[in-house]
């Protein structure tokens, strides 16, 4: 090597300290070697930890649209908030800190030369330390400082936007200490009004900026609002989605309804960004790492127009009304409108409660969609099966019966009460004046099994898989539970709709399409398609099938047609459901109406109803109306059939409109 | 007219380490710059008051001192070593009762425009004495009495800069005056027995201060040097009978103290093989790296962080070209004082680059001391250029074959 061949060969101490010198560098680059090139994940690793905090941002949520696709039942709007930037206030904390400290260390300085005084010596060391500020005097100062700074910004603010805010001082300092990196809301929620003054009057706007948000609304309130569901705030990360943030910006998931059957289509992809913190955790800079991706429409089946006509008939006895009502196409198995009654405004899970709001829903049970999510005996609408079973069984139409005004078993017991009055029946006058004494003598004749068997076909006693997570199976008896321990009064209480069976308005929906499609038990459809947000994306929406078929009911076309005559004729003068006529179209209906029994056997409410379709030539749309009433304060006919009725009259207004539409644009 | 003096056949000066002793100042320059750039404010302030400027002068001002210095005869510089030594010490003593308190330390005399840092200068005076102390016949190092009295000349000022208090400056005095004994020809048993006295000192030392329980006799130590040692030796900071509430409080001292060289470490090993870029590193802008020391006795850790692997073996390298062209200028020294002021530059300079690299990766503890050229400051910046002019020195006036 060129340094040592010049080294003097005789002198071997400074080849010595030259070896030394040799292999400290040598080591020193060994040590090297290993923390940069061995080991540099691992601190790699360790600048990410310390420096950055990731952030999820919540996708901007779908639309809900009707089945037209422009009106927008789900939304979402802008708000606008103020926060503050904290790393901007970091230099005046600081001033205000040290003022803070300097008048503190004034006072102590003062109070030891008092003390000094008093004394009449010098203090001590350890006399001294009292007046010194301790290290959590000085952080509990640090905290003050910088509660003024911001609550002076704030005011200033207030200023501006000429409304009272205020600082709180326990939610500002956890704020400081767990979520530094990001902006501290101070008034959310603006309104132009205040947007503009803001934006007028800053000239300096030291620390403190808008934000916009993305926040859902409902345009029309309580419209529909227990098919659209709710949301929650949750601002986890969904399945497949990255599971590690320092920080989540508030995001929303839906509980019920379809905010929560098709949250995976609404929510969209939750994007991520991160922000480079400094050593104190104020915020350097911010990066988006992947921007979220929006989530997409979703359109429904439901018909604004013909919802809004629909819960306008079911209010028909007040905003307190308990009921439902739905109406289907019969032939797709599109459900038109759902409507439960009483309402509740799905704003309200978003901007909170009015006072006495939720302990309204709570009593009146509004959050449930009485539609789909409860049971309900169905009482006379049930003679529908019934009868169809015993049209199956052989029963001959026209064979008459006298009925003596109510039921009694051969074998004694209490007689079931009747209200169609004493006299001959045949099947369709059975029909049409419910006559129970008919129904149950030849519901008898044909057996449970036969009953069964029919309502199993309809699928009764099982959910319809509305994906809308507020469904009830409703109750049916098994074909085993019915082999035993089963007495004749039971099979007539199945015939006349009470006793062990229960059912949902939407299944008598699909039992009365099924009577009026010729036997086809459809899946009702309430998503009609799922599109992106933006169509200019060109993205193919995904389009549900219509008239997915459930079940063949398998019975003979004339039966069916039998007993929609007798339907039709119950909507006519004299039959149950004559209030439901309406003028121009041939309605096919049920009336029903059933007791409710508490746990002793006493009768505590009715459920009335009326099930239906129209027009009889040609069917169309079946509607189900059910009322929930007092014990004795109305039947089927006089309750239900005329809201039905008003549904009737939308729906054909509505067709009309869509016609005359249809020629204009011709 | 210097120019007759000089022999014409020798080149004047040794441009291969003059060059390399560029390299690092350019370094130096853009690395504090990169260090201390990173706040508006900084960027802000008016150019004659940004610290990579004030850098330059520095380096400019060494350098006319170190010219300066080949103009006399280091036989000269040796005569008056002397003077310069006792002077040295009178600073020392002095800066004790003067000086500038900062961090609990006196170390500086606060000139206005300029700290200045006695330890500094009084590493050379040392240099110069000891080199001329030495340089008597070989005959009289042989005497117990030269030995001690060189012994003392070394430990005079390694107790005054240990008073001060400054462990890392006062440490780099051992190994200078134990290699410049060592190559003036000291007899091999004397030089056994003081290494293993300081070894069993030393040991002792260290087992008192990083075990003795609480009550026994302690070596009185600054606090933070306590912590300092106890961090690099990873000894717990909680005692054995603590109780839980201490134990807890003792563990968050321990990681708020260990923070300096868990960040050093970090900024070294996030800089890879090719770093994050000039002024790209996030360690010193984020302020994880406190901007005190950033430039300053962590400079390395902006360079390894920026630079990477690759630039750290830059730097190695010129230090290294620096330390063997000493090697060899000390190799071609006319006469043994000559020698012996070559080695003791030599081997200062690489005591400072090693303990500051080694603090950076955690090879050694956590002393203050600058990586010379390199770090921040005016004391050390003239220091380092003023020995680089002795060894220049000792070259220009080396023998001829």
């Amino acid at each position: 090597m060129l340094i040592f061949d010049q080294l003097k060969k005789n002198d071997p101490p400074l080849r010595m300290v030259a070896l030394v010198i040799f292999c400290g560098l040598g080591l020193l680059i060994a040590g090297l070697w290993w923390v940069q090139i061995v080991s540099a994940r691992d601190y790699q690793a360790n600048v990410i930890t310390q420096s950055f905090r990731t952030v999820r941002i919540p996708a901007v949520r779908g639309k809900i649209l009707d089945r037209t696709g422009t009106n927008d039942l789900a939304e979402n709007r802008p708000t606008y908030n103020i926060s503050l930037y904290l790393e901007e206030l970091r230099k005046p904390f600081e001033v205000e800190y040290l003022a803070e400290t300097a008048r503190e260390r004034n006072q102590l300085k003062e109070q030891a030369d008092a003390a000094e005084k008093k004394l009449k010596r010098k203090l001590t060391k350890e006399e001294k330390k009292q007046f010194i500020l301790s290290s959590k005097e000085k952080a509990n100062l640090r905290q003050k400082a910088r509660y003024e700074v911001a609550s002076n910004v704030v005011v200033n603010v207030s200023q501006r936007l000429q409304q009272p805010i205020s600082l709180d001082a326990t939610n500002f300092e956890r704020h400081y200490l767990t979520r530094l990196a990001l902006p501290y809301p101070v008034a959310t929620n603006l309104n132009a009004l205040q947007i503009a003054r803001f934006e007028e009057q800053s000239t300096t706007r030291m620390g403190v900026d808008l934000e916009v948000q993305s926040t859902r609304i409902y345009p029309y309130q309580t419209l529909a609002s227990h098919v659209l569901g709710c949301l929650r705030r949750d601002d986890s990360s969904a399945e497949g989605e990255e599971a590690f943030f320092s920080y989540r910006l508030p995001d929303y998931r839906g509980v019920v309804g379809v905010e929560a059957g098709n949250d995976q289509d609404l929510r969209g992809k939750a994007g991520a960004k991160s922000v480079v913190v400094n050593n104190i955790g104020y915020r350097q800079a911010e990066n988006i790492w992947t921007p979220a991706e929006a989530g997409q429409n979703v359109v429904l089946t439901i018909d604004l127009r013909i919802q809004q006509k629909t819960e306008h008939a079911l209010a028909r006895y007040g905003a307190a009304t308990r009921g439902a009502a739905v109406v289907m196409d019969v032939q797709t198995g599109d459900i038109l409108a759902m409507a439960s009654s009483p309402t509740l405004n799905p704003n309200h899970f978003i901007e909170g409660f009015p006072s006495g709001e939720w302990k309204r829903i709570t009593d009146l049970r509004a959050q449930w969609n009485r539609a789909t999510q409860e049971n309900y005996a169905p009482g006379s609408i049930f003679k529908i099966v019934t009868g169809l079973a015993c049209l199956e069984a052989g029963l001959d139409p026209n064979e008459t019966i006298n009925s003596p005004g109510y039921f009694q078993f051969r074998t004694g017991g209490k007689p079931v009460k009747d209200l169609a009055a004493p006299g001959q029946y045949n099947f369709k006058k059975a029909l049409v004046h419910s006559s129970n004494t008919y129904f149950i003598e030849k519901g008898l004749k044909a057996g449970i099994i036969n009953i069964i068997q029919l309502g199993q076909k309809f699928h009764l006693g099982e959910r319809t898989g509305l994906q809308t997570r507020q469904e009830t199976s409703g109750i049916f008896p098994s074909l085993k539970r019915v082999s035993s321990n089963w007495r004749d009064g039971d099979t007539a209480n199945i015939c006349i709709g009470q006793g062990e069976m229960a059912v949902t308005p939407l299944q008598v929906a699909v039992m009365i399409s099924a009577i009026a499609n010729n036997g086809q038990v459809l899946k009702p459809r309430l998503v009609d398609r799922i599109e992106p947000l933006d169509p200019a994306l060109g993205v193919v929406p995904v389009v549900f099938p219509k008239g997915v078929v459930r079940n063949e009911l398998g019975v003979r076309p004339r039966n069916l047609e039998i007993l929609r005559e007798a339907m039709l004729a119950d909507v006519e003068a004299g039959g149950t459901g004559a209030k439901a006529a309406v003028p121009g179209l041939a309605i096919c209906g049920k009336t029903g109406t059933a007791q409710v029994m508490d746990s002793h056997g006493k009768t505590i409410a009715d459920t009335t109803w009326f099930a239906s379709f129209a027009p009889f030539e040609k069917p169309h749309y079946a509607v189900v109306v059910m009322i929930e009433i007092e014990v004795n304060a109305g039947t089927g006919g006089n309750i239900c059939a005329p809201i039905a009725g008003s549904i009737y009259k939308a729906l054909l207004e509505s067709e009309r409109g869509t016609q005359t539409e249809r020629a204009q644009a011709n | 007219m210097f120019e007759a003096a000089l022999n014409e056949r020798q080149t004047r000066i040794d441009r291969l380490q003059v060059a390399a002793l560029c390299g690092l100042m350019l370094l130096g320059a853009a690395f504090v710059y990169s260090a201390t750039m990173v706040t508006e404010s900084a960027s802000a302030a008016p150019w004659y008051n940004q610290i990579w400027v004030r850098q330059i002068i520095w380096y400019a001002l060494g350098l006319s001192a170190a010219a300066g210095l080949c103009f006399l005869d280091y036989h000269t510089l040796a005569r008056w070593s002397v003077v310069i030594y006792w002077g040295a010490v009178l600073l020392l003593v002095l800066v004790l009762f003067l000086g500038t308190k900062r961090f609990g330390a006196r170390r500086w005399f606060d000139l206005g425009f300029f700290s200045l840092q006695p330890s500094e200068f009084a590493k050379l005076a040392f240099i110069l004495a000891q080199a001329h102390f030495l340089s008597r016949p070989i005959e009289e190092l042989r005497l117990a009495f030269t030995f001690w009295r060189a012994l003392g000349l070394m430990l005079l000022p390694f107790i005054l800069i240990l008073k001060e208090p400054d462990l890392g400056s006062a440490l780099v005095l051992l190994p200078t005056g134990l290699v410049m004994l060592y190559v003036a020809g000291t007899p091999k048993r004397y030089l056994l027995r003081l290494a293993g006295g300081v070894g069993i000192v030393g040991a002792l030392f260290l087992v008192n201060v990083l075990f003795a329980p609480p009550g026994w006799w302690q070596i009185k130590l600054e606090d933070y040097q306590r912590q300092r040692l106890m961090v690099y030796f990873g000894v717990d900071f909680a005692r054995g009978n603590d109780s839980v509430e201490k134990k807890a409080q003792a563990k968050h001292l321990q990681f708020e103290k260990s923070y300096q060289v868990r960040q050093a470490l970090i900024s070294v090993g996030s800089g890879g093989l090719t770093g994050k870029g000039w002024h790209q590193g996030n360690q010193t802008a984020l302020g994880f790296l406190p901007p005190g020391a950033a430039h300053n006795d962590f400079i390395f850790s902006v360079i390894a962080e920026e630079k990477g692997f690759v630039g750290s073996m830059v730097v190695l390298t010129l230090y290294g070209v620096v330390l063997f062209t000493g090697i060899r200028i000390a190799g071609q020294a006319r006469d043994r004082l000559g020698k012996l002021m070559a080695v003791g530059v030599v081997t200062l300079l690489f005591s400072h680059v090693f303990i500051n690299i080694g603090m950076n990766i955690r090879i050694v503890p956590v002393t203050g001391i600058p990586l010379p050229l390199l770090s921040y400051g005016g004391s050390s910046v003239l220091g380092s250029l003023i020995a680089m002019g002795i060894l220049q020195n000792v070259y220009m006036y080396r023998k001829v074959y």
